[in-house]
């Protein structure tokens, strides 16, 4: 079995353990927090036959392991239940938003790493000059700011103060594109229709860059930092006594082995921004996954509840594997490890 | 730098090009609401849902615009005798589909609400059967005399019974699941207005029913976008941008001034509700009528007021008279306000069986409502100034539903808003008082009162409006002796609009519905051009 295809495994079989131990950990706390799901569900008028009713439908009379033996069973058919929040099956919910949320944080992973490491490399490379000191300014705000915080300001900044940008939504009102993937960029092209393409390219751009910019912050910081370490490097010092231009240097021996501890970071605020896209898909209107998830919390919405955690869970771990993979293609001592044991 | 002007030049352009929006020949309208929208009309309880269900389906009767009663709509006329209604059907009537309306859908819709026992099916736990006399004539049978029976028709949604039975998803019975699957997502109503597409956590869009029963304007809205979810300063921007013309009621007042101040309209609908300061009569020293007297007397009803004012002239709530909010069978009228009486509000305290140096009261307000803080605090400082320590608790909503099933858990003081979902008091003040319903958020007071059982029961079984305006004049009377509760304020909704939009029945007494939610009747909507 080659080194890789082993690394795949063992990750795949952990993740598979975790992913059970936070299925119970999350049916278990969903069940124990304050408040009767079924009274929120049936809204404040109804009476306490119809909550008695909604209850037995919904197993809540019952011992939490039985519960949890119901919703073992129904989710070996691919059902997570019917969600009292929108009254509609949770994974007709899921599908619907989590290519919302895919798309967005997919555009803003592209610009952490499109901008923030080059902004580290760039800081690096013109260290103590004002190129330097306003990356790290830029950098320090990025990370100093909440997502929300930035997204207020650039809607106010780019779609209120100079309305360049749309505020709300996905697509404007005047253009209709035919669902295929849930994801517009995709279905705009698929549509064929460069036009609406255009337009939801130019909704995302705001919200993006909203929940990239502490993760810009971050890889451009961490970049520098690891860059600045890897040009006191001996084999850096000989790169240059052979006489290779710095752009050389920098870019092709410094970068490489710099850019380790940032691809582990940024894969981590890749997934992390599942959860923490709430506030900017609040702000922008922005109907993913995030803001349907805290939605599903507040109204102790079970099933919902459980069904996006364990999305988000394995959202995590997914991109956990392929970042260790990336890894491990970037860092031969990685791969030979594997090889060894 | 030459270099980069041409490329930056030619992808604006580009950009400009790709993200052009086209002109929409129809006029839109735009609106939101906080909450997601339910489009089965059988299970419609919040707000949302009621715009969706006024303006998808229909139903037999209509509040009366601008005055009390109800007339007909897709009723032609009725008929009571006792416990039995008879319904004449309008001729001539299509659902959305193309099928026509018949006795047999207003069964079935009755049927069908009463089966999924969810959203405001209780209204309708008196009624013993529906049946079809003939293709245009239904029949009602009520278990027990009950008058605000027509008033509860307002929230039965007549249903496309056919439509429904094409389309019945997975379920046990004959029945299935009673088309729930279908009506989530689709619409199958006569209504002005039918779904085009529906996504819970995102928007609504309704189009112009061209096949309607009654003449709808040509400047009503073509289209029509229901957004859930907006926040405040994302509906503050679209409205200032012109990308946006009705804001929900659910905006901070700070919005909703800022907002008028930059030009925006307010419009506002009185639904027969009531912000209710509400006093556990179980628990000392709240068991003891002075005690309860005092702090109606002491309460500063017009510093409530001034909290929730917009405008000089505009507030979220209008001064209450009484236990009745101004308008229903039994309100006080409109002049004769409460106001605050430290003096009498003394006296009272002097008679109360407990010392104020004994007790301190539990002020509890809903974490989800940030506004009722304010109210907290308000009393905290007036009953302060007779003596009386309070501490203040913030109780989740989920809590306080659990709470209030005991009254040992019950805080001495809760606050809650609360809606007549029908426009009659019935459903207002009965689930509140009546002795049978305590223990649920709208009766955290738990009061056992013979006199206001009697008058409750009275108000429902007298058909006459004399009689049933009598019963609720004694109700009110008997309620502000006894005084369970801190009557303080008629809540009036307030939204914020665009010039775009004319709304005469949010905007003109005269032409208002008086029930929540029908003043969006999009078919009553003008759009201006503007």
């Amino acid at each position: 079995m080659s080194p890789v295809v082993r690394l795949v495994m063992k990750r795949l079989g952990v993740s598979l353990i975790v992913l059970v131990g936070v299925s119970m950990l999350i049916f278990t706390i969903a069940r124990v927090i304050p408040g009767d799901p079924a009274r929120i569900a049936l809204g404040p008028n109804a009476t306490a036959e119809q909550v008695a009713a909604l209850r037995e439908r919904l197993h809540l009379d019952e011992a939490l392991p039985v519960q949890y033996g119901h919703f073992i069973a129904d989710l070996a058919q691919g059902d997570l239940g019917v969600s009292l929040y929108t009254n509609r099956p949770v994974t007709r919910d899921i599908a619907q938003f989590l290519p919302a949320t895919l798309e967005l944080i997919f555009f803003a992973g592209t610009m952490m790493i499109l901008i923030g490491l080059p902004l580290g490399v760039l800081s690096a490379r013109y260290r103590d000059t004002w190129v330097d000191g306003t990356i790290r300014v830029v950098s320090l705000l990025g990370v100093s700011a909440p997502s929300f915080v930035w997204a207020v300001i650039l809607m106010l900044l780019f779609a209120f103060f100079l309305p360049i940008f749309p505020i709300a939504g996905r697509l404007a009102d005047s253009f209709t594109v035919p669902a295929v993937t849930g994801f517009l960029l995709v279905d705009t092209l698929l549509a064929g229709n460069v036009r609406a393409f255009g337009n939801a390219a130019w909704h995302i751009v705001l919200p993006a860059f909203a929940l990239a910019l502490s993760g810009i912050g971050q890889a451009a910081r961490l970049t520098r930092a690891n860059m600045i370490d890897t040009y006191n490097k001996p084999f850096i010092e000989m790169a240059r006594s052979y006489g290779f231009p710095e752009r050389r240097i920098a870019n092709r021996y410094a970068f490489r082995p710099s850019m380790i501890p940032s691809l582990t970071i940024i894969g981590l605020d890749f997934a992390a921004m599942l959860g923490n896209a709430f506030l900017v898909e609040a702000v922008f209107a922005w109907p993913g996954l995030s803001r349907y998830g805290v939605a599903v919390i507040l109204r102790k919405d079970l099933n919902a509840i459980v069904g996006t955690v364990l999305v988000i869970s394995a959202m995590f771990l997914i991109v956990n594997i392929i970042v260790d993979l990336l890894i491990a293609f970037i860092n031969p001592r990685i791969r030979l490890s594997q090889r060894t044991s | 730098m030459q270099r980069y002007k041409l490329p930056f030049a030619a992808a604006l352009l580009a950009a400009t090009a790709l993200t052009g929006t086209t002109a929409a020949a129809q006029t839109v309208l735009r609106l939101d609401e906080v909450a997601v929208g339910e489009l089965d009309p059988g299970k419609a309880t919040d707000y949302a849902d009621s715009i969706l269900m006024f303006n998808v389906y229909d139903t037999l009767v209509l509040p009366v615009q601008g005055g009390p009663g109800y007339a007909p709509h897709l009723a032609e006329s009725w008929e009571a005798d006792g416990t039995d209604f008879v319904f004449k059907l309008r001729d001539g009537v299509t659902f959305q589909s193309g099928n026509p309306l018949t006795a047999e859908d207003v069964v079935f819709s009755l049927n069908r609400m009463k089966a999924l026992g969810q959203g405001l099916s209780f209204i309708f736990t008196n009624v013993e059967s529906a049946e079809a006399v003939d293709e245009h004539t239904v029949r009602f049978n009520l278990n027990e005399a009950y008058s605000p029976f027509i008033a509860s028709l307002v929230r039965l949604p007549i249903v496309d019974k056919k439509l429904v039975m094409e389309n019945l998803g997975d379920g046990e019975g004959e029945m299935k699941d009673w088309g729930q699957a279908y009506l989530s997502a689709q619409s199958a109503g006569t209504g002005a207005y039918k779904v085009v597409s529906h996504n819970p956590q995102e928007e609504t869009v309704m189009e112009k029913n061209g096949e309607y029963f009654l003449d709808v304007a040509d400047a009503a809205p073509d289209q029509v976008r229901l957004r859930y979810g907006l926040e405040p300063a994302t509906v503050r921007t679209l409205i200032a941008q012109g990308e946006h013309d009705i804001s929900s009621q659910w905006l901070p007042p700070e919005v909703l001034k800022a907002l008028a101040d930059d030009g925006a309209q307010l419009l506002t609908e009185t639904g027969g509700g009531a912000f209710y300061i509400k006093m556990n009569t179980q628990k000392p020293p709240l068991d003891d009528v002075n005690c309860r007297l005092a702090l109606a007397r002491a309460y500063d009803y017009g510093a409530g007021i001034t909290m929730v004012a917009i405008t000089g002239d505009v507030a979220q709530g209008s001064p209450s008279t009484g236990a009745v909010p101004v308008g229903m069978f039994g309100a006080n009228p409109a002049g004769e306000t409460l106001s605050r009486d430290l003096e009498a509000a003394k006296q009272h305290l002097a008679e109360c069986k407990y010392d104020p140096a004994d007790f301190t009261l539990e002020i509890s307000w809903i974490g989800e409502v940030p506004l009722e803080e304010r109210y907290a605090l308000l009393m905290q400082a007036n009953f302060s100034e007779l003596g009386i320590q309070s501490e203040i608790r913030k109780v989740p909503w989920a809590l306080f539903t659990e709470q209030v099933t005991k009254p040992e858990n019950t805080p001495n003081i809760s606050q809650v808003f609360v809606n007549a979902v029908t426009g009659d008091p019935d459903t207002l003040l009965y689930p509140m008082y009546h002795s049978s319903a305590a223990g649920t958020w709208q009766s955290p007071e738990y009061l056992n009162d013979e006199q206001v059982d009697a008058a409750l029961t009275k108000g429902r079984t007298v058909t006459e409006p004399d009689g049933r305006d009598a019963a609720y004049a004694e109700l009110n009377n008997r309620l502000m002796e006894i005084a369970p509760t801190v009557f303080a304020y008629d809540r009036q909704s307030i939204f914020a609009a665009s010039n775009r939009v004319k709304a005469p029945a949010l905007s003109d007494p005269g032409e208002a519905f008086g029930l929540d939610g029908m003043g969006f009747s999009f078919r009553l909507m003008e759009m201006t051009g503007e």
